[in-house]
């Protein structure tokens, strides 16, 4: 039979045409329209994904998007193309599982006064840590019975000097009910907001990369680790050693939050996905072999 | 406001003054080893090997995150016989850490096992080569659908070819039905395909 030639090369280029069959193909599947503007954009993670897939034509990944039956790539790809800016409350269902479950059975043997830990890894520029902290303060109903740390790191120093400066865009806050706005923002020049200092000064900002052993060792251990929408951007082995990561610096019974189209058990058997009424997020298990030292 | 700040992390522990070691009574020190070993190729012998014995599960993980991360010959070599493990969740995991290994460095041992005595082994081979990023992937899986003797190896292979999404791969399912005229779970499977692409087109 014909096939691919050997993968050794790079992926074959985009034609015009090729370009355009492949966005008809994404707007009717998924409503996603891409420009010809874009088209760099696009080509860049179409030629990763040929790559991972040993592929050696655009035409030949097309067909794989288009008859795959699991549909696993087509999630991959679309993945790649709709990561975009973050905002608050951005998938909100998320931090009501926090506030309505998870927390609740991490305290549940837990006396009043005891600390809990939390990490939002990938903060980016911080809009999920501070979405995280206006969550428990508004809507946890015990938050004032425990002492709650909140970290959060990122890889990228640029990105973590502004979420520790805590100026945001309007649109950033568009998600935001107005009070709330109101009750932890103060106006910061024309359409730009800041976090209360209060806010800004609760949360530990760090440099941390989630595949380095010694950077991750000296972290605590949590309660509940955020992870959304970063692992996408990691290889199977940066996944795989990222969850082991996550399984050594959880208590056992901690959890662990991925983003709405990630899962766990595509990196690692070791974690227990929990069905909660809001979302379903992973959990290390409570009988676990040997915490870390 | 019930949050606080952390108190100043204290430094982490110095390592122990003895490494840790893949045969320790504590699992989590069985799993430091193993990580600790992630980047030594000349491990993947004494990795693959604990495999047979260990029972935790993150244990079992931290060593095939380490051979992942070698990828040599060694390591793949180390890991396919486990293919003919009964424990099954072994058997995927292997499967699983050997599709995220160099294609190249796993090819020769694919072309080896698809000819294994047992047909199970055989199936598992080409659920891994169905995955694998590798040139000679739609060559392995229509070389099971037309020669393999066992109908539930040529079906686990049709499987890889229809997930391929290729409709080039029809004709090739169709010499499947040749083979096997009476067995309705191939005429059923071969059905199903056609109705995918026709579906998808």
């Amino acid at each position: 039979m014909n096939r691919s030639p050997p993968d050794d090369g790079d992926p074959a280029p985009l034609s015009p045409a090729d370009y355009e069959r492949l966005c008809d193909f994404l707007r009717a599947r998924t409503g996603l329209s891409f420009s010809e503007g874009k088209r760099y954009y696009v080509e860049r993670r179409l030629t990763d994904r040929m790559k991972a897939r040993g592929l050696s034509s655009p035409r030949e990944y097309l067909d794989l998007l288009r008859f795959q039956a699991s549909g696993e790539e087509l999630q991959h790809f679309v993945n790649l193309l709709t990561v975009n800016e973050t905002y608050f409350f951005r998938e909100r269902y998320q931090l009501d599982c926090l506030v309505r479950s998870a927390l609740d059975e991490v305290v549940r043997d837990r006396p009043k006064g005891e600390r809990i830990r939390i990490w939002s890894a990938g903060c980016s520029t911080g809009e999920e840590p501070y979405s995280i902290a206006i969550a428990l303060l508004e809507y946890w109903n015990k938050a004032d019975d425990y002492e709650i740390e909140l970290h959060a790191s990122d890889i990228d120093s640029r990105v973590l000097a502004r979420a520790r400066e805590g100026i945001y865009e309007a649109r950033s806050l568009q998600y935001l009910p107005p009070a709330l706005v109101a009750k932890y923002f103060t106006p910061a020049g024309p359409g730009r907001w800041r976090i209360i200092d209060d806010l800004r000064a609760s949360i530990d900002f760090s440099h941390v990369n989630l595949v380095d052993p010694d950077a991750t060792r000296a972290i605590p251990l949590f309660d509940v680790i955020f992870c959304r929408n970063l692992l996408i951007y990691f290889d199977d082995i940066g996944r795989r050693e990222a969850s082991a990561m996550f399984y050594e610096a959880l208590v056992p019974g901690g959890f662990v939050f991925l983003g709405h189209s990630e899962s766990m058990s595509r990196m690692s058997s070791l974690f227990v996905p929990r069905k909660f009424p809001d979302a379903i997020i992973y959990q290390k298990p409570r009988e676990t072999g040997g915490a870390r030292p | 406001m019930p949050l606080i700040k952390s108190t100043p992390t204290p430094p982490p522990s110095p390592e122990p003054a003895r490494p840790p070691r893949l045969d320790d009574d504590a699992p989590a020190a069985r799993r430091r080893a193993a990580q600790a070993l992630a980047g030594q190729p000349d491990a993947a012998p004494a990795l693959c090997a604990r495999l047979a014995h260990e029972t935790d599960a993150s244990v079992r993980e931290a060593i095939l995150t380490a051979l992942v991360r070698i990828g040599t010959a060694d390591a793949a070599a180390g890991l396919f016989p486990y293919l003919a493990s009964e424990d099954a969740a072994l058997r995927n995991a292997v499967i699983e850490t050997v599709q995220q290994m160099p294609p190249d460095t796993v090819a020769p041992h694919v072309e080896a096992f698809l000819d294994d005595p047992d047909s199970d082994v055989r199936i598992f081979t080409v659920q891994l080569a169905a995955r694998l990023a590798h040139a000679s992937r739609m060559d392995w899986l229509a070389r099971a659908v037309e020669r393999d003797p066992h109908v539930n190896v040529c079906l686990a292979a049709l499987e890889g070819l229809v997930e391929t999404g290729r409709p080039d791969v029809l004709p090739i399912l169709e010499r499947l039905r040749d083979r096997f005229p009476d067995d309705p779970v191939v005429a059923f499977s071969v059905d199903a395909a056609h109705r995918r692409f026709q579906a998808g087109a």
